[in-house]
């Protein structure tokens, strides 16, 4: 694993979130991600970990306090969000590829409309990030004759695509049959040894354990407990820490 | 599922012949005189076309060629192929007199409403769907100004009757702005398919999942990039069959364009009965040549569905 800088990336202060119905999502909420850093969200659902990463990319807005992305203002009003989202790649649980366009179609399509690549460009690019989470040969292939995995193994490649400066995964494996959860962190595992900045929400213990440098458990739309892996799943102190591990991890 | 037991069928057969002979009866019973044999001649007339001198005038005739010298000077005029010549060598015609006839088959009054019809139709299905299209969008819009004006549009035209809109767009519009009676038609036509258009769309993308656009503006794309390449692409295609039901519903509406001074196929048909007094085959044959065109687009839109299901 590389080592990660020291340099602050995603910097999120005292975020909140309340919903208009009054529902408390996140409450004061401050996480740091440095460049090169995998950092992990746990937490049991409902906890707000998904809304805190989702506010890091404006598609959630907050209620009080800022997130500061390489020097961006992202909550702020005159703050360009496209922008933003140019430079956080995101994943979702659900893939949301397109399925009108073939797998190398949806690597294709930002680049060329966003960043203005030509199509040779953008073919190119999406070929080798096809090539890159192993679906090379898969790039005429629709969205709807691939299989979970490999639809999230394409999602990443068009995340990746626009050469984000951090990746945003929303438990990318959830949704997936457990034979097919493995492919897709090992693509996830080979970003973070290239030395992509990550956040991960996640129920993938064992990835956090392996890749993370750091892990975050959420709870109550609160940040609860920060550490390094191995100090995380050892020697938790904390009461609420304690009784979540104890119901994921295996005895 | 258990087969189905065919005298269903011979039943559904034997109610559709039993309503026949009910509808026979009923005309025996006010003396109706079916004169059948008199409609094929508005379909396609096979008198020939009449050819009418257009000026006053001296014909020289050779062979099955006209050549008329206007009396009042100017270029004598030549009228080829006339199969049946009705004037003689040397004779005066004055301007509108028979100069004779071409033999062959035109489209009677019936098939040239048809095809007045078909044309009000595809004009007003092109149009129907821009202005659908954007009302649509203005539902949906994050601009509260937008969707407030499309729903004003979609309400209002959906909420008064069709033919008190044509009223309204032929006799207020059409005078004001001196609007021929096909333009007006397909205007009002437009307009009201348009409001119809715009429900459709606007469901089409709500059926759209909301990950789609997340996920296109995850990647740093604009509301309007990720609903043209997106959102847009997969909701026109779940609205297919709607819309071209909507556009079948359009062919059907467009016989109320006949109020104006239009002869539709609708039209057409009026004239006919009140010419020949022969209401019921003319009205019948008149249905029938709607359903005609009705048919062959659900047979199309049925299809498209097939086609679409497999996809």
């Amino acid at each position: 694993m590389t080592k990660p800088t020291t340099e602050v990336l995603i910097d999120a202060r005292e975020v909140s979130k309340v919903y208009p119905n009054g529902t408390q999502a996140l409450t004061n909420v401050s996480l740091q991600v440095r460049r090169g850093e995998v950092v992990c969200i746990v937490g049991p659902s409902g906890s707000g970990k998904s809304t805190l990463l989702r506010t890091l990319n404006a598609m959630e807005s907050i209620t009080s306090g800022e997130v500061i992305m390489d020097g961006l203002n992202v909550h702020a009003p005159k703050t360009n969000l496209n922008e933003v989202r140019t430079h956080a790649g995101m994943v979702f649980q659900q893939f949301n590829l397109f399925p009108h366009k073939t797998a190398l179609e949806n690597v294709m399509l930002a680049p060329m409309q966003v960043l203005k690549h030509t199509l040779d460009t953008a073919r190119a690019n999406a070929e080798k990030l096809l090539a890159k989470v192993g679906l090379a040969e898969k790039a005429q292939s629709r969205p709807s004759q691939l299989s979970g995995g490999q639809q999230q193994r394409v999602a990443i490649a068009r995340a990746l695509a626009m050469q984000p400066r951090v990746m945003l995964f929303d438990e990318p494996t959830s949704a997936l049959d457990p034979e097919k959860v493995g492919e897709v962190l090992e693509v996830m595992k080979q970003l973070a040894l290239e030395g992509m900045t990550m956040v991960v929400v996640t129920h993938e213990m064992g990835f956090a354990r392996a890749v993370a440098n750091r892990v975050v458990f959420m709870d109550g739309g609160e940040l609860v407990y920060q550490d390094a892996p191995e100090a995380f799943f050892s020697n938790a102190q904390h009461e609420r820490l304690r009784s979540f591990l104890g119901q994921v991890l295996p005895h | 599922m258990r087969p189905e037991n065919p005298a269903w069928r011979l039943l559904t057969v034997a109610l559709v012949l039993l309503i026949g002979a009910g509808l026979y009866w009923a005309t025996i019973k006010v003396n109706y005189q079916w004169r059948w044999d008199r409609v094929p001649e508005y379909l396609l007339m096979t008198g020939g076309e009449e050819v009418l001198s257009p000026v006053d005038g001296t014909v020289a005739v050779s062979g099955k060629q006209i050549i008329l010298t206007p009396l009042l000077g100017g270029e004598p005029q030549t009228f080829p192929q006339i199969d049946v010549v009705q004037v003689s060598d040397g004779e005066i015609v004055f301007a509108n007199n028979t100069l004779g006839k071409k033999a062959g088959v035109t489209p009677g009054p019936l098939l040239v409403g048809l095809w007045v019809t078909l044309q009000i139709s595809a004009w007003s299905l092109v149009f129907a769907l821009v202005l659908g299209l954007i009302a649509g969008l203005g539902r949906v819009s994050a601009n509260p100004a937008a969707r407030d004006m499309a729903a004003i549009y979609v309400e209002l035209i959906r909420g008064t009757p069709l033919l008190v809109q044509m009223f309204i767009v032929y006799f207020f519009l059409g005078t004001v702005l001196n609007l021929s009676g096909f333009v007006a038609g397909v205007a009002a036509l437009s307009v009201f398919t348009g409001a119809y258009v715009a429900e459709i769309v606007r469901s089409g993308i709500e059926g759209v999942s909301k990950g789609q656009m997340e996920a296109a503006r995850s990647l740093g794309m604009s509301h309007w990039q990720a609903m043209r390449h997106v959102v847009l692409p997969q909701a026109l295609k779940r609205s297919l069959p709607a819309l071209a039901g909507q556009s079948i519903n359009l062919v059907k509406d467009s016989s109320l364009v006949s109020i104006m001074a239009l002869t539709d196929l609708t039209k057409a048909g009026r004239e006919i009965v009140a010419s020949t007094f022969s209401p019921f085959e003319v009205w019948f044959t008149v249905a029938l040549m709607y359903l005609v065109l009705t048919g062959a687009l659900s047979v199309f839109v049925r299809r498209l569905e097939k086609k679409m299901a497999h996809d």
